[in-house]
């Protein structure tokens, strides 16, 4: 039946299935296209379909991947459908996050240094939600250990990569045109955080700003 | 037995410095260590009059506060002291870069915040409706909410002595008068929270037991603007129009889907 099935009708079939954005590779592995272009040029078919007015979901560009989601606008419909509203993150999960978002791989001390308080709980509930994980240990006394953002993070802000974060430029810029120009430059810094460049990019991944970009 | 709240949700030395500076309109880059100083005092007095538990940040942050005031009072030769040709460093320097590096990642988190909010409106297969994980909805800061708990204070009938009496004051039996008066009338105004409580020690009981209920969900406490008045709303289960973006008509529920003209089969 497959072969009859429209590629676009296939392609919503699966992202209504799956629990997690589908990567394009996996798209183009079941759809068995030669080139991914074939794949995407079908997704993106099925997002400008799904933005008619007469459907209520719409093809989002997530952690990686691909999926299903609702319409904003659909939102107080399904709110009354379900009763209840998703909790969002407490303001010191958001800090921590963003932090660790912006900073990764970064250790546990760092961070409480940024904040200037303990983070031990904040921590462990976004280990526990998956937001966080850790990547590994850094090369200095105590072998500390090193965090930085997970998958389920990307999907909860609807980030495609961390490319997708939004810039701390702005901000710098709003900071720095209040800044004197003589002021010492930030890197001196107590040695607490020494050993560590703490504006060196992620291993990884580069946090580095990024075009913008929203659903498909 | 006193009855201790727990702040490790709360903000930081760095949060509560933040705040004066706002509250009290000061330039981040040239801050007046002593003004700032005494009111980074007060509040800390306040928090550990209410017996909050107060983290040693704070009180590492005070000695550095003193510390940075004692230098500044220092004539500036001594300073410079044998780096000639050197401009002196001021002794603000390393506490507003960490000022101004934290504001930073204060900001970018209230950006995930709003991202964040979007996206909790685009329901998905395999999404948790809810997550009871999360911690505590406190739309203003805790300093926000001492800066009025001061003022009703203020007005409290003020003995010599603060003392707090947990035989004929009970903080868990507040938690419950709060909630019923909530269930009545959502939501209220900070102040009136304490109408009819005239006694310094009673004023104090209901905060505690407002801050209780901050930090186990059942109420939240937001503000419409920076310095304004603070409401505190009953947390319900159930999505009411209470909520702050439903602000509109008083009409229950989003308003009716329109027709769309297809009638193609």
């Amino acid at each position: 039946m497959g072969e009859t099935l429209d590629r676009q009708a296939v392609i919503e079939a699966v992202l209504f299935v799956a629990e997690e954005p589908v990567p394009l590779a996996k798209l183009q592995e079941i759809l068995g296209d030669e080139e991914p272009a074939a794949t995407e040029a079908s997704v993106r078919a099925l997002a400008l379909d799904l933005e008619g007015p007469t459907r209520g979901l719409m093809v989002q560009e997530v952690a990686g991947g691909f999926r299903l989601a609702t319409r904003g606008e659909a939102a107080p419909w399904i709110q009354k459908l379900q009763q209840v509203k998703p909790a969002k993150l407490s303001r010191a999960a958001l800090e921590t996050l963003a932090i660790i978002a912006y900073k990764q791989p970064i250790t546990r001390a760092e961070i409480e240094a940024i904040r200037g308080v303990a983070v031990d709980g904040v921590m462990r509930t976004l280990l526990e939600r998956g937001l966080v994980r850790m990547l590994g240990r850094k090369a200095e006394a105590g072998r500390p250990i090193l965090y930085g953002t997970t998958g389920e993070f990307l999907e909860h802000f609807g980030f495609k990569d961390l490319g997708d974060l939004p810039t701390l430029r702005e901000i710098d810029e709003l900071i720095g045109a209040q800044k004197p120009a003589g002021s010492p430059p930030p890197a001196e810094r107590p040695a607490d955080a020494s050993g560590t460049d703490p504006e060196a990019p992620p291993a990884d991944a580069s946090p580095e700003p990024g075009p913008p970009s929203a659903t498909v | 037995m006193s009855y201790q709240i727990k702040l490790d949700m709360f903000e930081g030395p760095l949060d509560l410095l933040l705040h004066l500076i706002r509250e009290r309109q000061l330039d981040i880059l040239d801050i007046p260590i002593a003004t700032i100083t005494e009111e980074y005092l007060r509040y800390l007095a306040m928090m550990q009059e209410l017996d909050l538990e107060v983290a040693g940040e704070f009180l590492v942050m005070a000695a550095t506060l003193i510390h940075i005031k004692s230098k500044m009072l220092l004539p500036p030769e001594e300073l410079a002291a044998g780096e000639e040709g050197e401009p002196e460093e001021d002794p603000r320097a390393e506490l507003v870069d960490r000022l101004l590096e934290y504001q930073r990642f204060k900001e970018a988190a209230q950006t995930l915040g709003h991202l964040e909010s979007e996206q909790l409106l685009l329901y998905r297969r395999g999404a948790p409706a809810i997550d009871l994980e999360v911690e505590g909805p406190l739309a203003v800061s805790l300093f926000e909410l001492l800066r009025a708990f001061r003022e009703v204070l203020r007005r409290a009938e003020a003995p010599a002595q603060l003392e707090i009496t947990p035989e004929e004051l009970n903080v868990g039996q507040r938690i419950v008068t709060l909630l019923d008066r909530l269930a009545q009338e959502s939501p209220l105004e900070f102040a009136q929270l304490f109408a009819g409580s005239r006694r310094r020690a009673e004023v104090i009981v209901t905060f505690l037991a407002l801050l209780e209920l901050l930090r186990r969900r059942l109420a939240s406490a937001r503000q419409a603007e920076p310095m304004g008045p603070i409401m505190i709303y009953r947390t319900v289960e159930r999505v009411g129009p209470s909520g702050p973006e439903a602000a509109g008509s008083g009409q229950p529920g989003p308003p009716a889907p329109h027709q769309t003209g297809t009638t193609e089969e």
